[in-house]
């Protein structure tokens, strides 16, 4: 290796470096500064913490509704991920592997409609369940929930899925399998790093979503943890190492979903988000 | 979403079924009966709720029809203009996210020491809640905060970041950019991967610099991806700022940043005017739908893509 490449390879590391300092110094930032005194931080923010401590953490937990927060938040997500993974592999099924007639209409819905702005859903949808009664409700929050991670879950899965040869479908019809046999025994197993990903990604999606959050589940009894973690930023302004206390444990789920899941993630998502 | 526009057709393989099993089967119907119930009725049928609702003036509780008097309130309205512009301010941000990530896609594409790590680490903020995001950068921009006290080290003094219109939008951008330059890379890496290493090799016979090859070969062969973060960032200004707004700045100074969701959702859910939020969400719909059309038909080139 002749000396510039290898000065040049010196440079692109260094680079990379600083890029990901970028990256991974905020969440170091918020983890030590949970260890100090809201004067320690005030003084000196970039401080190492003197002594490990978890006061911040006790102090959020005895003055605001944290863990209900996460645990309303598992309610919704749980369900909502389960159903739209499950609704969008169906329905990217038939679309690639059945012939199916004017299938492709719905998709094609779907599509238009992906990226629409969620105000344009939720302002009729919010006024149809306050007149229900069921405002600060679970329910409705699960299935719009759902229902709007489908569309970019079942074009995740469609492209996906087209990478699974018809042959494969083809041969186990001709075995005289069920359309519901090739989904279950072929296409499940098949198709799994894109539905995992498909999967992940609506976790995701919904767990840092604040807007749905934010209308339909307002009650302390019901809220979920954007909102929570919102309205922190205004109670601790003064009181920073609780905050990031807040913030770093309302991170802590879906970091941990990533750092778990990432080879697969990664890859689910070039296998189909690029098509 | 962008490769359908050119082929509809490709998605059907249209395998006719085995002689054995002719009689009608009704599971493809069935199956995509749940996906098709929730998408009708909790997103089709809601749009279509909220253009009803925009020609009526709607407090939640009963709606009176009276034609465009909503439209024409907002096109009178002062503060349009301003929130309108906003939004072409923040489009900045795309251009950013795109720079941002390319930077970093031909760095770690380099395969220098550790690249996969630093792929790991470079999509981190990517899968944090823009209202984490949005709190932090709100904290550490506050007077006296944290970037002050960094800034102080050199001898500037404290600013305060968020009343300035211009800083408050830079500070919404930055956030934006963080989180969304991983993305990007993963999408540009993906389709770098794609590109026969065989044209590399000649350049390099041919003596071409690494940011000739950059220019004449990795860009053209991924402007397909180029597009489709182009497109989706596009859309992201117009309709995912939300989050970023509600926690950085409340819209302020002013309505310095506020974004038409985030003026919609004052509207409504503060003021309780449904049938004029119906309105704005409308015409925030039209346009992103504008948007979407006028650059998928502005590139038309996606041949890169489907050869991948």
């Amino acid at each position: 290796m002749n000396t510039t490449s290898r000065i040049g390879r010196g440079v692109v590391f260094t680079l990379l470096c600083l890029v990901a300092v970028s990256t991974v110094y905020p969440l170091l930032f918020m983890a030590l500064n949970t260890m100090k005194s809201s004067n320690a931080f005030a003084i000196n923010p970039y401080s190492l913490p003197k002594h490990f401590s978890l006061s911040s953490f006790s102090q959020l937990f005895s003055q605001v509704p944290f863990l209900a927060a996460i645990l309303h938040t598992f309610i919704v997500v749980v369900p909502a991920v389960v159903m739209a993974t499950f609704f969008s592999s169906l329905a990217a099924f038939v679309f690639t592997k059945t012939p199916i007639k004017f299938g492709n209409v719905l998709f094609w819905v779907m599509l238009m409609i992906m990226f629409m702005p969620g105000i344009v859903i939720l302002l009729p949808l919010y006024v149809a369940i306050a007149h229900a009664g069921l405002a600060n409700n679970f329910v409705p929050a699960i299935l719009i929930y759902t229902a709007i991670n489908i569309p970019y879950g079942t074009y995740l899965l469609r492209s996906n899925f087209r990478s699974i040869p018809d042959s494969v479908v083809e041969a186990a019809r001709m075995d005289g399998a069920s359309w519901m046999r090739v989904f279950v025994k072929v296409i499940l197993p098949i198709g799994r790093p894109g539905i995992l990903t498909v999967g992940i990604l609506t976790f995701l999606n919904i767990w840092n979503e604040l807007f749905v959050s934010l209308v339909l589940l307002h009650a302390t009894n019901t809220e979920m943890i954007t909102p929570t973690l919102a309205q922190l930023s205004g109670k601790y302004s003064t009181n920073v190492p609780v905050l990031m206390a807040g913030l770093l444990l309302g991170a802590v789920p879906t970091l941990l979903l990533y750092f778990v899941s990432a080879r697969v993630f990664i890859r689910g998502m070039l296998s189909g988000a690029v098509r | 979403m962008i490769d359908e526009a050119g082929s509809p057709q490709s998605g059907d393989p249209a395998s006719p079924p085995p002689p054995a099993r002719r009689k009608r089967n009704l599971f493809p119907y069935l199956a995509l009966v749940p996906a098709a119930a929730f998408v009708l009725l909790l997103m089709v049928l809601p749009i279509g709720q909220t253009i009803y609702h925009s020609f009526t003036y709607w407090d939640g509780l009963s709606s009176k029809y009276i034609g465009l008097k909503n439209f024409q309130l907002i096109f009178h309205n002062p503060v349009l203009p301003q929130i309108l512009m906003n939004s072409v301010i923040f489009l900045i941000s795309v251009p950013l996210i795109l720079a941002a990530s390319l930077v970093t896609a031909v760095l770690v594409y380099e395969k220098v020491l550790g690249w996969r790590v630093f792929r790991f680490l470079f999509f981190i903020p990517n899968v944090l809640s823009p209202v984490i995001v949005g709190v932090l950068f709100s904290t550490v921009f506050l007077p006296a905060g944290a970037v002050d006290k960094l800034l102080g080290g050199f001898g500037l003094g404290n600013f305060a970041w968020l009343s300035n219109p211009w800083t408050a939008r830079a500070v919404v951008i930055l956030a934006l950019v963080w989180t969304s330059f991983g993305f990007g890379m993963v999408v540009i890496l993906s389709a770098m991967t794609t590109v026969d290493t065989a044209l590399y090799d000649a350049a390099n016979i041919d003596g071409a610099s690494w940011w000739r090859r950059l220019r004449s070969i990795t860009i053209p062969m991924i402007s397909g991806s180029l597009q489709f973060l182009s497109v989706i960032n596009v859309i992201y200004t117009f309709t995912s700022l939300f989050s970023f707004v509600f926690v950085i700045t409340a819209g302020g100074p002013g309505f310095a940043t506020t974004t038409v969701d985030y003026y919609t959702y004052i509207t409504t859910f503060e003021n309780g005017q449904f049938g004029y939020g119906a309105a704005l969400a409308l015409i925030l719909f039209i346009i992103v739908l504008t948007l979407t059309i006028v650059q998928v038909k502005m590139f038309p080139n996606r041949e890169v893509q489907q050869g991948s």
